[in-house]
């Protein structure tokens, strides 16, 4: 592993006339490669009441292209011991790959060709479907995923982020190929296109790499990105159920909008959010539900990040019969999170583990490249790593308190 | 065991104690289990707050884990603060205290934790297929324990277990990272030198290398898909023939990752039952799971149905895929093909040093510390006639456990 720190002067970063950045980090001791990136399109592109449209392009991407096959393509891949995948977000689709540094090149040129040129066979779009309904179906007997996806609903009322990404029964059942291919055909595209790599190779390689399979593609027709509707917040208390039978537990979710991620707030709730339930077991709220009180084995908080709106939450898993005595607690804490400064003993402790954690992020090429995505993403700059400690360092007990006060 | 890796300044320490549930008692189940979470309580030197504290404040991460072999201690930090963990590890290897009130408390914690996974129909067809694999041996039990267990097991019980499984001479501990090896030898020496062994007394099962005849079980539940999984005896991890049985399990349901912590899996979409289950529209997904274990385990096989699907159908298309591996000698190329499956996980693994550490103390756990280093070589020798008498020897109809989850309610999407 290379000891100095990603930062302006380590990291190769381009952006082609196409509109693809590529980012890259060598990590010259480790005999594998990582790659990761976000492109167009996410599920806000869904078209109104077509929604999981978006994920289902995208798994049908892995399925062959028009010269490879479902078996020829994964048999490339897995006769190499490498692994591609694909996966849909709100805003964008994500690509991860793995494989020994000699394989990189046959890796990567695999994806462009999985982006480029996807097969949309028939039989594969049965099966995608069936798999998707399938995963749907197990999604709804699962408390935490339906808690979510209440919580969702809730919070984002008409926004798009109040569905699943992955669609709803309904939805996906009617979808045609053709409108797959359509929707392939509009959004999928080099500008936009975000790579990070990370591991035993030459940066300028990776670039020699990347660029000749990609550097040259043009796409006139890819439409831009969608934008994002304004999110409006509820304006009362909501409180929502889903009753599923024979379940041992419920699965709680609790929460508010998140401050936008590229905002001091969002660094501040950040430290705020460890003090109430990430620190050490799980924070104040696990030291009061789960060390105290003994009502649940998972029990956390969140602050979620994003480009687009996020939340703040804090979820458990309890027996039913606990879960009002539980929502008191974490009623109690929050109470107290918002009246009350944290102690400096506490924001010292947290500063210390932010600060320690940094070169901890940096022991695998999967977490120095997921570094390099979000400084992308976020639009931190090349030396967001030796920026971070000195916003750490000046937040206060007092600015914890009130930015929480507010959110 | 020792290894030193410069590349960022990061230590990993883990402790391994050669208990868990395999050396349980009836009633008794869940007990180690339960000692992993009563060792985060605190000692008279350490709080439970300071245990939190130690590790959290500078950055690290730690936890702890209960298997059927083995319980595992570890602590990832900055390497200027491998001393506090040493303190830590040697301190509540013989004095924490096991308070009474903290006990009870951990009893609702750990049902929870036990509920919250009887939410997975999954997790309880499992436990069933689990108990009908073993006719005695505690591999047959649920790591948690049972609930009937856990509401009876007192504090002098797990006191009891912790004080004669918690020593030296059942321990081993193993550090990677940035460390200079003597001085760390000098530390451990002067932390861990003077706490006393006992002989050791554990329960030490009868291996069970056959199954019962016969073995099938279903299960009805709320849910929207059904599930259907097979157990195999598999052999210890020390035998020779568990890494020609690594080469089936490659083959049949896709190659198993011996990384602890997400340092990248490979996909199953070319293995054998994967092609014939899920792209003939049988299943929705399947995956295998082989065990490393000190005393036979299993080999099981798990696929989720689709709502409108037939579990039995697919048990037929198994059948028929395990008649085929029984039947004819691998190719040497589908061979060097695991081989290079388990090459790249391996590389995947090593630029992490947690991974590093983990490796070390997880072989000697079962086997030894060769176990890993030349898990690759091994896997080498393994002949096709190998593997065809291996597959004989293991696969066999009469010698497994098939148990089916049957949703009783759809939505009527599909």
């Amino acid at each position: 592993m290379n000891t100095s720190m990603p930062d302006s002067k380590t990291i190769l970063r381009e952006t082609w006339k196409n509109g693809t950045t590529l980012l890259a980090y060598p990590n010259l001791t480790s005999p594998a490669v990582y790659f990761t990136g976000y492109m167009q399109p996410g599920a806000i592109a869904d078209p109104e009441e077509m929604f999981g449209l978006a994920s289902f392009t995208t798994d049908m991407l892995m399925t062959g292209t028009k010269q490879l096959n479902f078996q020829r393509l994964h048999d490339k891949i897995e006769s190499i011991g490498a692994s591609l995948s694909l996966g849909t977000g709100h805003l964008s689709t994500t690509f991860f790959g793995q494989c020994l540094r000699e394989d990189l090149e046959t890796v990567w040129n695999l994806l462009v060709e999985v982006i480029q040129e996807p097969a949309f066979a028939e039989k594969q779009f049965k099966r995608v479907r069936n798999q998707i309904l399938t995963g749907i179906a197990i999604q709804n007997q699962d408390t935490a995923e339906m808690a979510s996806q209440a919580f969702n609903r809730a919070l984002y009322g008409s926004h798009p982020y109040a569905h699943p990404d992955i669609g709803y029964a309904q939805s996906v059942s009617i979808f045609k190929l053709d409108r797959l291919k359509l929707f392939h055909e509009t959004h999928y595209g080099p500008d936009g296109l975000v790579i990070a790599v990370c591991g035993g190779i030459e940066p300028e390689m990776a670039q020699e790499i990347f660029s000749r399979s990609l550097g040259a593609w043009q796409y006139d027709a890819q439409s831009p990105p969608e934008e994002l509707p304004p999110f409006i917040p509820p304006t009362a208390s909501i409180r929502s159920h889903v009753a599923l039978e024979e379940k041992n537990q419920s699965d709680l979710i609790i929460g508010v909008p998140a401050p936008k991620t590229v905002s001091r707030d969002f660094h501040v709730c950040s430290i705020g959010n460890s003090i109430l339930g990430k620190y050490g077991m799980m924070g104040r709220i696990g030291k009061a539900v789960r060390e105290k009180a003994g009502l649940a084995y998972e029990v956390s908080s969140h602050l979620g990040a994003g480009i687009g709106p996020t939340a703040w939450t804090i979820s458990a898993g309890v027996n039913p019969e606990n879960l009002e005595k539980t929502i008191a607690l974490l009623r109690q804490e929050l109470l107290r999170f918002t009246t009350e400064p944290v102690t400096q003993q506490e924001l010292q402790d947290v500063k210390t583990q932010a600060l320690g954690r940094l070169p901890l992020s940096l022991e695998s090429n999967a977490g120095i490249a997921s570094i390099l995505v979000s400084i992308e993403r976020f639009g931190y700059g090349l030396d967001h790593l030796r920026q971070l400690p000195a916003i750490i360092e000046s937040i206060t007990t007092e600015e914890i308190l009130t930015t929480a006060q507010r959110y | 065991m020792l290894k030193e890796i410069h590349t960022v300044p990061v230590t990993s320490t883990w402790l391994w104690y050669g208990i868990g549930s395999r050396n349980e008692l009836p009633e008794k189940t869940g007990l180690s289990h339960w000692v992993e979470h009563m060792q985060f309580k605190g000692t008279h030197k350490f709080t439970g707050d300071d245990i939190d504290s130690l590790v959290a404040r500078v950055g690290g991460y730690a936890n702890a884990f209960t298997s059927p072999d083995w319980t595992t201690y570890f602590e990832t930090m900055p390497s200027a603060h491998l001393h506090a963990t040493l303190e830590l590890e040697a301190d509540r290897m013989i004095n924490s205290l096991f308070d009474p009130e903290d006990v009870e408390t951990e009893r609702t914690v750990i049902i929870s934790e036990r509920e919250g996974s009887e939410n997975y129909p999954e997790f309880r067809l499992d436990e069933a297929v689990q108990m009908h694999a073993f006719q005695q041996h505690p591999y047959r039990n649920e790591v948690l324990g049972s609930k009937e267990d856990l509401l009876g097991i007192t504090r002098d019980d797990l006191y009891k277990h912790y004080r004669k499984h918690y020593q030296p001479s059942n321990a081993i501990l193993c550090i990677a990272g940035d460390i200079s090896p003597n001085s760390v030898l000098e530390e451990v020496e002067n932390l861990f030198g003077g706490i006393p062994s006992s002989p050791l007394s554990k329960s030490i099962p009868t291996p069970e290398k056959s199954l019962n005849p016969g073995n099938q079980l279903e299960l009805e539940g709320p849910g929207e898909a059904h599930y259907l999984e097979i157990a195999w005896r598999c052999p210890a991890a020390r035998d020779p023939d568990f890494f020609a049985y690594t080469i089936i399990e490659s083959l049949l349901s896709g190659p198993s990752s011996l990384n602890m912590f997400g340092s990248g899996d490979i996909n199953n979409r070319t293995s054998r039952l994967y092609q014939a289950l899920v792209e003939e529209d049988f299943a929705a997904s399947v995956f295998g799971d082989l065990s490393a274990n000190i005393d036979p385990g299993v080999y099981k096989i798990f696929a989720t149905i689709r709502p409108d699907g037939d579990p039995w159908a697919a048990l037929k298309i198994i059948n028929e895929q395990i008649r085929q591996i029984t039947a004819h000698e691998l190719s040497q190329r589908e061979i060097d093909r695991a081989i290079k499956q388990a090459s790249a996980l391996f590389a995947y693994g090593s630029d992490n040093i947690t991974n590093q550490g983990f490796w070390m103390g997880y072989s000697s756990s079962f086997a030894d510390y060769q176990w890993v280093a030349e898990y690759l070589t091994r896997l080498r020798s393994v002949s096709p006639s190998q593997v065809l008498r291996t597959a004989q020897n293991y696969l066999r109809e009469d010698q497994r456990v098939v148990g089916i989850y049957r949703a009783t309610k759809t939505q009527g999407d599909l």
